[in-house]
């Protein structure tokens, strides 16, 4: 067997802190042959981005490799200096996209500079030859237009253009290992299949060895040869892609596959067609008018072109779109919480617009994404769920208690969170105290705009479950704002697709998922990697 | 571009006017002219006639709009105290002021500059404290002091420099010293929280995965992007130092629009004052509408 191109063994790395150091990530043992890729997999905090980034010496400033070696190339990285390292092996060697296309690109050159300065930084080669060398490479990641895109600045492009800009850049110096650590989290799904195909082929023209760490098992299915496997600093499972998830060894990596096997398998709950509405949209329509300042002219964003539907009582409806589709304006909408510019909101037969708040928040709760900033972490749990009761006076004040605890027993909290705050809780258990905040009232109906899109997968599929449970027990209507195909198909009776302001294609969940009807959708769909649950001889799941 | 600008010379050009208003009106309510032309031993009667010659007489509004449009046609009145027309009085002293003060904008760039990317560069060390501690001192030393130190050690003592006066360059390099020292702290801090942001944001990590270090980093990466809140800073600091050099001016003897200002106070030479707040207002005016310029020439998503 041939030596391979880069060999870690027993790596660690530390933080100094105020006494002494913590280990965030331990004994890590990998290798990546030429021209292969290799998966990380892992939830945030596992360590799969601080082990790459102390590879290539990024760490940040309190961070340090405390043991371990790092051999790429027959060459010793750790015992290169800082001189050494960054001439001979960053950019040139080993190169690196990162999460974020947004922040990545230096905002105030051009993409021109920002391709060529790194060329002609490594290689000495002429400005001319390293422009030359940028625009081939502008097409190689199929920019349109690569000659014209020298001369712009980052925020002219959208985020994918940026993410292929990045890639364009890590390649100038054509690198034998190409590090992506999450370079498709921050873009919408369908631009994130085009990124994946780009870097698949790529890899194959270049024929460089390529690490792409994820926290979506789906993803780095689709694109690596052997994968890896880490949870809490350590890696806990590694194998080859087919072995990993037909024949998963590690609890973990089974517990993550069960999410995805879950989540991919549309509920066959048939409810009744013939429920009375709860909420009738009757031509509705909403504009943003981005101001322009002095001398500039603004524009117009028509967020939610004109609409109308109905959510049924005791369904769930999802509503789904990549950014920017309206979709949020839409659920804003729809919990009186903006007016829209036309049409109107019937909740049964009452206007929206003649409800004072008071009456409407217990007819309509709504759930937000980011159960980090809903919680004001100055206020203890107990407090928080409370709340409602005391604003409302729904319930005598010697129960109010009680009831609190009853609630939050139902949102999978028990009695010991009454008493903390939001920051000594994780993610999963805010977004249960934003679930009991949300239910105390009994309302009708529950908006949650993208649930679970902060969460790690293994606690998206708690919360779903959770919201699942209590839409029976309470007998409410659920609508769910997502981007991620998964949780509509794993809650969904009905699913409307929309796209630029308008609902595009509505039907049940079970016929959107699997047939689509319109392009978008199907291309919508066609992005969601799936992880087929292995099955036996004779066909049935295991 | 061209738009971005003039659209800020009409914000200039209307701020100015309120400007003009504003000190015209505050100063003739303040002192009255009849009284400071005649001087304190003057009778009532000898006030009542200066008041009808120089038509002070007459209501404040026409007095303004006869002011205003011999500002616009340059004539800037005539100073009651000098005797001569303002605008050569202006003429006179302008040169010594901006002499002194881009000189002494130069000692805060060469200082501040420097210092800040120092201090940035390695954070909570002892070049850090070092730095930390230029800024405090050179904040809590008054001018005049410093002033009067450096005449004592460079001028007297070690006679390097000259004491005073302002025949030659040689002479602005004290003055000079002391002028730029005050800007130093605030700068210079600017400059170290700047660049510590920048050198956290994303796309300097992508220039290290690029393969840049070092003072290369600083230079091709980070400092055009940490410079950007510095420079508008720099503008309000020149600015002080076109109007606010007084203290400067008196003790090294250089005769600049600050003592001129100064002077015209004491002998309540309106015509003068009037016109040197408006001068003063109106260079602040158009440096920050030069950094703002600046600003978008370093920023692109400034532009638009």
């Amino acid at each position: 067997m041939t030596e391979p191109l880069l060999k870690i063994s027993n790596l660690a790395v530390s933080f100094k802190i105020h006494y002494g150091q913590v280990e965030v990530v331990r004994d890590i043992n990998l290798t990546v042959n030429k021209g292969e890729t290799l998966g990380i997999v892992g939830e945030s905090g596992s360590g799969k981005t601080m082990s790459m980034l102390a590879m290539a010496r990024l760490l940040p400033p309190l961070a340090y490799i405390s043991a371990g070696s790092i051999q790429l190339d027959g060459t010793d990285l750790l015992a290169l200096n800082t001189a050494q390292f960054h001439q001979q092996i960053s950019g040139k060697k080993v190169a690196m996209i990162f999460q974020e296309p947004m922040t990545a690109l230096n905002p105030v050159y051009t993409i021109g500079r920002q391709l060529t300065e790194t060329v002609m930084f490594h290689e000495n080669v002429s400005q001319a030859e390293a422009v030359e060398r940028a625009i081939e490479m502008l097409e190689a990641v199929k920019m349109p237009q690569p000659a014209q895109r020298m001369g712009q600045y980052p925020h002219q492009m959208s985020g994918g253009q940026r993410q292929r800009v990045m890639i364009a850049m890590a390649l100038m110096n054509s690198p034998d290992l190409l590090i992506a650590d999450e370079p498709t989290t921050a873009l919408d799904v369908t631009v994130q299949d085009e990124i994946i195909e780009l870097l698949i082929d790529l890899q194959k023209r270049f024929g460089m060895a390529m690490i792409f760490i994820s926290h979506d098992l789906g993803v780095v299915s689709r694109i690596s040869d052997r994968i890896i496997v880490m949870q809490k600093g350590d890696i806990v499972e590694t194998g080859n892609t087919a072995d990993v998830l037909t024949k998963p060894q590690h609890a973990y990596t089974k517990g993550l596959l069960e999410c995805l096997w879950k989540l991919e398998e549309p509920r066959q709950t048939e409810k009744p067609d013939n429920m009375p509405p709860v909420i009738s949209v009757k031509g509705i329509k909403k504009s943003y008018t981005l101001s322009g300042g002095l001398m500039r002219k603004s524009t117009i964003i028509e967020a939610v072109k004109t609409t109308s539907f109905e959510v049924l009582a005791g369904e769930t409806l999802a509503i789904v779109g990549e950014s920017g589709s309206g979709k949020s304006t839409m659920a804003k909408i729809i919990n009186g919480l903006i007016p829209a510019d036309q049409g109107q909101v019937f909740y049964g037969d009452v206007d929206v617009t003649s409800l004072t708040d008071k009456q409407r928040a217990r007819i309509v709760q709504p759930i937000f994404q980011d159960p980090y900033s809903t919680l004001n972490p100055n206020h203890t749990i107990g407090y928080i769920v409370s709340r409602p009761l005391r604003i409302h006076g729904t319930v005598p004040a010697a129960e109010i208690k009680q009831k609190t605890l009853d609630v939050m027993a139902q949102a999978g909290l028990t009695e010991e969170f009454y008493h903390r705050f939001p920051n000594q809780l994780s993610g999963g258990q805010r977004q249960r105290v934003a679930i009991a905040r949300a239910i105390i009232l009994e309302p009708k109906i529950l908006i949650c705009d993208e649930p679970t899109s902060a969460l790690d997968v293994s606690i998206q599929e708690q919360i779903l479950d959770l919201l699942c449970q209590l839409q029976k027990d309470l007998n409410m209507t659920l609508i769910i704002i997502s981007h991620d195909m998964a949780v509509v198909g794993y809650l969904s009776d009905r699913v409307f697709v929309m796209l630029n302001g308008e609902i595009v294609e509505r039907g049940k969940a079970e016929q959107v998922l699997k047939s689509p009807q319109t392009d978008y959708s199907k291309k919508l769909m066609a992005s969601v990697y799936n992880v087929p649950r292995p099955q036996n001889e004779a066909g049935a799941p295991l | 571009m061209f738009r971005f600008i003039m659209s800020r010379l009409l914000v200039v050009v209307a701020v100015a006017l309120t400007l003009s208003v504003v000190a015209f009106f505050l100063l003739n309510l303040a002192v009255d002219p009849a009284q400071a032309i005649a001087g304190e031993e003057a009778d009532l009667l000898e006030i009542e006639q200066i008041r009808q010659r120089y038509g002070f007489d007459r209501p404040l509004i026409t007095r303004y709009f006869e002011w205003f449009s011999g500002v616009l046609h340059g004539d800037f009145g005539v100073s009651y105290y000098w005797n001569k027309p303002v605008g050569e009085l202006l003429l006179e002293r302008l040169p010594e002021t901006i002499t002194l003060a881009l000189m002494s904008l130069s000692v805060t760039i060469l200082v501040a500059i420097p210092l800040g990317c120092a201090a940035a560069l390695n954070p909570n060390t002892f070049i850090d404290r070092m730095a930390l501690g230029v800024a405090v001192s050179a904040q809590a030393i008054p001018n005049f002091w410093l002033g009067l130190m450096l005449i004592i050690l460079l001028a007297v003592i070690y006679p390097i420099f000259p004491v005073s006066g302002d025949k030659t360059l040689y002479h602005f390099i004290l003055p000079a010293i002391v002028l730029g020292a005050s800007s130093v702290p605030p700068v210079m801090r600017l400059m170290r929280t700047g660049l510590l942001e920048v050198m956290n944001a994303d796309y300097i990590r992508t220039a290290r995965s690029k393969g840049y270090y070092g003072w290369r980093l600083l230079l091709r990466h980070s400092l055009r992007n940490a410079l950007l809140p510095v420079v508008s800073v720099l503008a309000v600091q020149l600015g002080h130092k076109f109007g606010g050099s007084v203290i400067t001016e008196s003790v090294f003897a250089i005769n600049g629009l600050g003592r001129l200002a100064l002077e015209s106070i004491l002998g309540a030479d309106i015509p003068t004052v009037q016109i040197l707040v408006f001068v003063f207002a109106f260079t602040f005016l158009a440096l920050n509408l030069l950094a703002d310029i600046l600003n978008a020439y370093l920023d692109p998503r400034l532009r638009t």
